[in-house]
């Protein structure tokens, strides 16, 4: 009789026969795997059908099985994450140190970018937590846990330094970043909440098993690997084309995590500031940061209609949000067959019903109608299956265009709201935390020990107010 | 003068560049009205972004239109000629039971199914008769001419009276024993053994007499070449056992004494040959020395003249769609098995095991 | 670190709320990371094709991320025939049983082909020229025993969140298998 275990016909290797395939690494080691193969050749023998006796007494060579990467080298990540963060932290708010976050950058993109092929990272991570929270069976790696806990963790402290020098992604962008223009304040309104949105659609295309978007679609990752899709290699080339001129385009106006971190960042313990002391409001910093993050101190007129109007305003916008929710979340049914269609099994389901009656082909069949096969062999439960998870995308496609709409409502209410600044200082959920703006303030030079009184010494024998203003 | 340091220079430099390239601070007192209509306007855009990915990915995900340009394709090798096929299907027995293996047909002209939980007896129209269940899945079965069962499985025989009584049980000849095929003749029993590549004979009472089929160069015997557990023993009316060869693509002709008579058949995709690389896979006799051969892979049952010349097709591939894809069938266990057997009864209709579909075809001459 | 801006007007009101959403996030952020780890206390996981499930469709070697795919066909000898004339390795129809290109199946010429006694011959992938096309599984599972199989070589594999070829793949089979049994070997061929 045979064991259950052969029932399948099939072993998982791995372990011990890959270091029997290499058997000179240690002698002890491989005897003890020779006797287990022994026993197992011996059990196996009586339902394996015998291979040709050699009369030259031929060995049968083993199936060899390399190992992957090992996986303490995924600590190995988690702790250069880990590192790469507090040294960012360290950087941003003790050093205040650009050159330092340049390094950082290098280091990170050559590691994770370049060594690590942009995998695992952060911005990919969502996926794997949105199908570990909708798909019970899925385990989630240790590491890939980490990579999505960490940055955005420290974000509630530190705002985003995980985007100023860790993020491969971010670093990349940031380097290639010439001449930064700037972006009309609308078109950058209106853009930053598009990782909102594509936040929504990684999460329910990840968590109804239907495909990993912010994978697919990475730009930069087929930078990373040399390799890729002839589409996203040229999206890649495009944007890090653009990012010479608009700062970390990808970053501000489409990273799904950089969404997560910007959420974190806004309620963020300590921010970014210009100025390590004092503003002395002397709008050197002003055009200092490429990515729109820098707002200048803004006094709100207390005139009591403007008042009235704005707070009339506000209550419609606030009073708007949840038809607002409830419409998109109307429209976003409609997206619900779209997003069906990019799961292989529903897409396999429709074309297997449409087919249901058509007898199977005979010959060489193409991938496709392979897969109309194997759905075939267990119709009935495949079709179940599909519908079950069909629902589950209505469901979610529903949910998607709600969060659309919340999106878009917060969004306008975010921009009827009258923040009082009084100094120069980035918006924390903004700011990349690149120090850029640092050394464009006088107080920070001072504070580096900038020789006293320069401001005296004329430039080119002209006085140097006027340069200043 | 010329003591004002660099980064003071380069301070005043990139200012003046700011002005130059009218990077004004940043203002968040813009209209609303704008930010609506760019808002409006982004997010049609996405939506058009994200339904135009979504179809980009939805072509991606199932390649409708795309066939595999290095697909291993037999289709344009194995047609048959229409004139050729002489046999068709009259009607089909279903459900003969998953894991059968081989047929047999008995002295009243019932058919023996050996399958996973043992023989399954089917009167030719389909309806069962009766089960002999063996202590192990039955892979081959051979019926007496007193209506006595040989069930073999995979290592002994098992014996049962006409009654269906277990009469008895042979011991396993050799570790290696993988039995595969058995023929009854008047000269006792055959047994295919593809484990140890040889056929058994014994006589009725279980004795082994003789191992045929082994290498001997004195007798200039090759030895048998199995790959897989296919080895198939059926004996003539000329008292000559056919032995499958499948390593070589031919059948041997052997005498009870295990003398080589000939052998014949070739290796070729083409109809007259045996197609790929371990077939034929059964055989049986007919009439005035005509030989009925089952292949897999490309699955096709065929029948050989006297001469060993092809004479007619009974059935092609597109009879056995399954079968013709092994490895393909998810509810195997086992991705290789595949293949056909077969048996002729008294008045020339054919019965073809599918060991896919689990049914038998009964294939009748064309009118 | 720099003390955080505040607002003169009222700044208890806006810190408290701050703070609390920080708290707030915060343990969400605790909750959400206890429940997922709690679930994956489980192995670490890499990709690897089903060899029974695997329907050879030909994806596996263009669907990879990588330029050339991580998946190759290997070969479980004890299952192998040795036969000479194997239709792995051997076109369909071949003009003659030897290694001549005309005859030879795979499109990178990755299987060698070596005498081992007659009539026994031995075939080995090479895997630095196998682009995991699979079509001597498919020769070899259609007419011979099924012993070339294809698998994720976890040498190459960059183990992706989410395997390109796993949703393209027409057997659905591919699956995450614990790290440390990374590989799916066949060991029998004819089951049962």
């Amino acid at each position: 009789m045979r064991p259950d275990a052969n029932e399948s016909g099939l072993t998982a290797a791995g372990g011990p026969e890959n270091r029997a395939a290499r058997p000179r690494f240690n002698p002890t080691l491989s005897l003890s795997v020779l006797i287990l193969l022994l026993i197992s050749t011996v059990a196996l023998a009586q339902q394996r059908f015998p291979p040709p006796d050699f009369e030259s007494g031929h060995k049968l060579p083993l199936t060899t099985t390399p190992a992957g990467r090992a996986f303490i080298y995924e600590y190995v990540d988690v702790a250069v994450l880990a590192a790469c963060i507090a040294i960012s932290v360290f950087l941003i708010y003790r050093k205040r140190s650009r050159a330092g976050l340049v390094g950082l950058s290098l280091f990170s993109l050559a590691y994770f970018g370049f060594y690590r092929k942009g995998c695992v990272c952060a911005i990919g991570s969502v996926q794997n937590i949105a199908l570990a929270l909708f798909e019970p069976g899925y385990a989630v790696p240790v590491s890939v846990l980490a990579f999505f806990i960490l940055p955005l963790a420290v974000s509630l402290f530190f705002g985003r330094s995980f985007c100023a020098g860790v993020c491969p992604h971010g670093a990349l962008q940031d380097l290639v970043l010439l001449k930064p223009i700037k972006v009309p304040a609308w078109l950058e309104q209106a853009l930053s909440t598009l990782p909102f949105i594509y936040l929504g659609a990684g999460v329910l295309l990840a968590g109804t098993g239907s495909a990993f978007l912010i994978c697919q679609y990475d730009p930069f990752v087929p930078v990373f690997r040399l390799s890729g899709r002839a589409l996203m290699v040229i999206a890649g080339v495009a944007l890090l084309a653009l990012g010479m001129f608009v700062g970390r385009p990808y970053c501000r106006f489409l990273c799904p995590y950089g969404a997560l971190l910007k959420a974190g960042a806004m309620v963020s313990r300590w921010r970014v500031t210009v100025t390590p002391d004092n503003c002395t409001q002397c709008r050197l910093c002003e055009t200092s940061c490429p990515f729109g993050a820098l707002r200048e101190p803004e006094e709100v007129q207390t005139t009591p209609s403007v008042l009235r109007q704005d707070r009339r305003r506000l209550a419609f916008l606030i009073a708007l949000l949840p038809v607002l929710v409830l419409g998109c979340a109307w429209v976003g049914d409609f997206f619900s067959g779209a997003a069906a269609a990019l799961n292989p099994t529903v897409s396999l389901a429709d074309r297997l019903a449409a087919e249901k009656e058509t007898p199977a082909k005979s010959g060489a069949l193409s991938p496709d109608d392979l897969a109309l096969d194997r759905a075939r062999q267990n119709a009935d439960e495949f079709l179940r299956n599909a519908e079950a998870i069909r629902k589950r995308i209505t469901t979610g496609s529903r949910i998607f265009g709600g969060w659309v709409g919340l999106v878009i409502g917060l969004k306008l209410v975010g921009l009827s709201v009258h923040r009082r600044r009084k100094d120069y200082e980035p918006t924390p959920g903004d700011c990349l935390a690149c120090a850029r703006c640092f050394e464009f303030c006088p107080s920070e030079l001072v504070r580096r020990g900038f020789p006293n009184g320069f401001a005296s010494q004329p430039l080119d024998g002209s006085p140097l107010e006027p340069a200043l203003k | 003068m010329r003591a004002v340091p660099a980064i003071c220079q380069l301070r005043i430099a990139s200012r003046a560049f700011g002005k130059t390239f009218s990077m004004r601070g940043p203002n968040t007192q813009f209209s609303r009205r704008r930010f609506l209509q760019s808002g409006f306007c982004g997010a049609s855009l996405c939506v058009l972004g994200v339904s135009t990915a979504g179809s980009k990915a939805v072509g991606a995900g199932t390649p409708a239109s795309q066939s595999n340009p290095l697909v291993y394709n037999v289709d344009q090798m194995t047609g048959i000629d229409p004139t050729l096929i002489q046999y068709e299907q009259v009607r089909a027995i279903p459900g003969v039971g998953a894991g059968s293996r081989r047929l047999a047909i008995g002295p009243e002209g019932r058919l023996y199914v050996a399958g996973r939980k043992g023989i399954r007896i089917l009167e030719t129209t389909g309806n069962p008769v009766g089960e002999l269940p063996t202590s192990e899945p039955a892979r081959c079965v051979a019926v007496a001419a007193d209506g006595g069962v040989y069930a073999g499985t995979r290592t002994h025989i098992e014996v049962f009276s006409s009654k269906g009584e277990a009469v008895a049980k042979w011991e396993q000849p050799s570790p290696k024993t993988w039995l595969s095929g058995l023929s009854f003749s008047s000269s006792g029993l055959f047994a295919a053994d593809s484990g140890n590549r040889v056929i058994l004979r014994y006589d009725l009472e279980g004795k082994l007499v003789r191992k045929i089929g082994q290498k001997d160069p004195q007798r200039n015997i090759p030895g048998l070449i199995v790959p897989s557990p296919y080895l198939d023993v059926k004996v003539g009316a000329d008292g000559l056992l056919r032995v499958n060869d499948p390593g070589r693509h031919r059948v041997d002709v052997f005498t009870a004494e295990g003398d080589l008579e000939l052998s014949w058949g070739k290796p070729s995709l083409s109809i007259d040959g045996f197609c790929g690389c371990c077939n034929p896979v059964g055989l049986a006799p007919l009439p005035s020395g005509r030989w009925l051969t089952c292949e897999k892979g490309v699955p096709r049952v065929k029948i050989y003249s006297a001469e060993h010349a092809l004479e007619c097709v009974v059935a092609g591939p597109d009879l056995f769609v399954q079968n013709g894809r092994p490895g393909q069938v998810s509810d195997q266990p086992d991705g290789t098995l595949g293949g056909l057997d077969a048996v002729v009864d008294s008045k020339g209709v054919i019965y073809v095991l599918d060991l896919v579909a689990g049914d038998v075809r009964v294939m009748e001459r064309k009118a | 670190m720099s003390p955080p801006s505040s607002n003169p007007n009222n700044p208890s009101r806006r810190q408290f709320l701050k703070d609390g959403a920080r708290i707030a996030a915060a343990a969400g952020l605790g909750g959400l990371m206890g429940s997922i780890a709690m679930r994956s206390s489980a192995m670490n996981t890499v990709w690897q094709i089903d060899p029974q499930k695997c329907v050879r469709c030909g994806n596996c070697a263009t669907h990879c991320v990588l330029e050339q795919s991580a998946v190759k066909c290997v070969h479980a000898y004890a299952i192998c025939g040795y036969c000479q004339l194997c239709t792995g390795y051997f076109e369909p129809e071949p003009n003659d049983l030897n290694t001549g290109a005309e005859n030879c199946l795979c499109p990178t010429a990755a299987i060698k082909r070596t005498f081992v006694e007659d009539p026994y011959f031995e075939y080995t992938i090479d895997e630095r020229l196998c682009i995991g096309c699979a079509k001597c599984v498919e020769g070899c599972n259609r007419f011979g025993n099924g012993s070339l199989f294809l698998q994720v070589r976890h040498d190459r594999c960059v183990n992706c969140n989410e395997c390109a070829i796993s949703k393209v793949c027409a057997g659905d089979a591919f699956r995450r298998v614990p790290a440390n049994a990374p590989y799916l070997l066949k060991t029998t061929s004819h089951g049962l």
